[in-house]
């Protein structure tokens, strides 16, 4: 993962925004919970091997959810709002979009990436590569790349795609290796790698710092 | 400079999670021409040679900007903003300093492509970049600052004489002639995620707000 703390900065950032009228601590520490929670099958590595990064790094878990909340909140009788009101559909909304945009996509692009579509098909899948417009080769971009062999004429796609659970193991302080650790392991924790790490964690506290010392809106002043 | 794109995408975030009742789809657009705005003196480097990442990416441009703002709207009898555009254009204006510096700034100081963010008391690029890890056997590692003959020392990969911005507009110290010219639009995996969020962020916030359900 970029650290959890990446994570949880990009969180705020969204949520500040995003909650709107319904941010306050609580709906910001719902946020955060959310953001975290795939981290949990870190521990899962111990019993299911490659589980971290798979069984909740995927995007069906988002594909299957936003319809369902999409169906129950435009019916006549949300089960959402009748229990928890407009506020707990807008925190679930919000959740959903922080769970998909801050932490999967993040991951997707990191280290050996996220087990996309699992459980359906079991393979790693990682976003990198670049775009750009030159002169000389004209628009370019490496994300996904198609190729033709020039001997059989077959043509290849390569998004990124990498192992299995089977073989890939994305190591974390909890499961620093696939293997049984050794007693003095160095566990490493990575807080923030690179300036932009760096630099999205102080963007969330500053968007907090900033939503902090912001006015209010005056209900009744003689502009507009 | 990091690509543009993905300076006006950090730009949109800011303006999604700052500009509250006040965001609209002229808001937005300000703030995120804010956060590009620094990226200009790219072009003015053809007629200054080396002012690239420097002239307006100089932190006392906004400084002198949330001076004047400060002092417009707190410590005058009438504002002359809030006169003439009410609450909202206020805080329009807050959150496009604050693209500015944070987003239009920060994001290059955050970069091996630098800034020389004290500019013009110092022609010196910065670049704040390293890492922070915690470790069971090393403890707290981190690099991106340094203590050198009692000051905090960043990277810096030269000043605006030595070290030479490549950008699409001015790629090469010299002459430029028949030099490939490239327009990055993102780097790599993580801006392209920033972008994608950014682009997903801001009908998302215009669709909960709007209490489509």
């Amino acid at each position: 993962m970029p650290s959890t703390v990446v994570h949880a900065a990009v969180a705020c950032c969204l949520a500040v925004g995003l909650l709107g009228e319904f941010y306050d601590r609580r709906a910001l520490v719902f946020v955060l919970a959310v953001v975290l929670a795939p981290e949990l099958d870190t521990f899962a590595g111990w019993f299911l091997d490659g589980a971290h990064r798979a069984l909740l790094h995927n995007l069906v878990f988002t594909a299957v959810a936003v319809p369902v909340l999409l169906w129950d909140t435009t019916r006549e009788s949300s089960w959402l709002r009748e229990r928890f009101g407009a506020r707990g559909v807008r925190l679930v909304w919000v959740g959903l979009f922080v769970h998909t945009f801050a932490h999967m996509l993040f991951d997707w692009s990191h280290l050996d990436g996220i087990n996309l579509f699992y459980p359906i098909t079991d393979r790693f899948f990682n976003l990198d590569g670049e775009a750009f417009f030159s002169t000389a080769d004209g628009f370019t971009q490496t994300f996904i790349e198609v190729t033709t062999d020039p001997e059989t004429g077959q043509q290849s796609v390569d998004a990124g795609q990498g192992g299995t659970t089977g073989n890939t193991h994305v190591s974390s302080p909890v499961d620093p290796s696939p293997d049984p650790e050794p007693q003095n392991v160095d566990r490493r924790a990575p807080i923030a790698v690179q300036g932009w790490q760096l630099y999205l964690i102080a963007l969330g506290a500053f968007t907090l710092v900033a939503k902090k010392l912001q006015s209010p809106l005056p209900s009744k002043r003689d502009d507009d | 400079m990091p690509p543009t794109l993905v300076t006006v995408a950090v730009g949109v975030l800011i303006g999604v999670a700052l500009l509250g009742p006040a965001f609209d789809w002229r808001s937005l657009a300000l703030v995120a021409l804010a956060a590009a705005l620094p990226n200009l003196d790219a072009a003015v480097s053809l007629l200054v040679p080396g002012v690239t990442n420097a002239l307006l990416h100089s932190a006392f441009v906004p400084a002198a900007a949330a001076v004047a703002l400060y002092y417009d709207t707190e410590r005058r009898e009438s504002s002359w903003l809030r006169g003439r555009y009410g609450w909202y254009g206020v805080r329009v204006a807050w959150v496009a300093v604050a693209a500015y510096a944070v987003a239009g700034i920060g994001l290059d100081l955050f970069n091996i492509d630098s800034a020389a963010a004290l500019y013009p008391l110092s022609d010196r690029y910065y670049s704040i970049t390293g890492k922070l890890v915690l470790s069971t056997q090393e403890g707290v590692v981190q690099t991106y600052v340094e203590w050198g003959d009692g000051w905090l020392e960043v990277a810096s990969p030269g000043t605006t004489e030595t070290h030479h911005v490549e950008t699409w507009l001015n790629p090469s110290a010299g002459a430029d002639g028949d030099v490939a010219r490239r327009l990055r639009f993102v780097d790599s995996g993580w801006q392209l995620v920033v972008v994608i969020i950014a682009a997903a962020a801001a009908p998302a916030k215009r669709l909960l707000d709007g209490g489509g359900d």
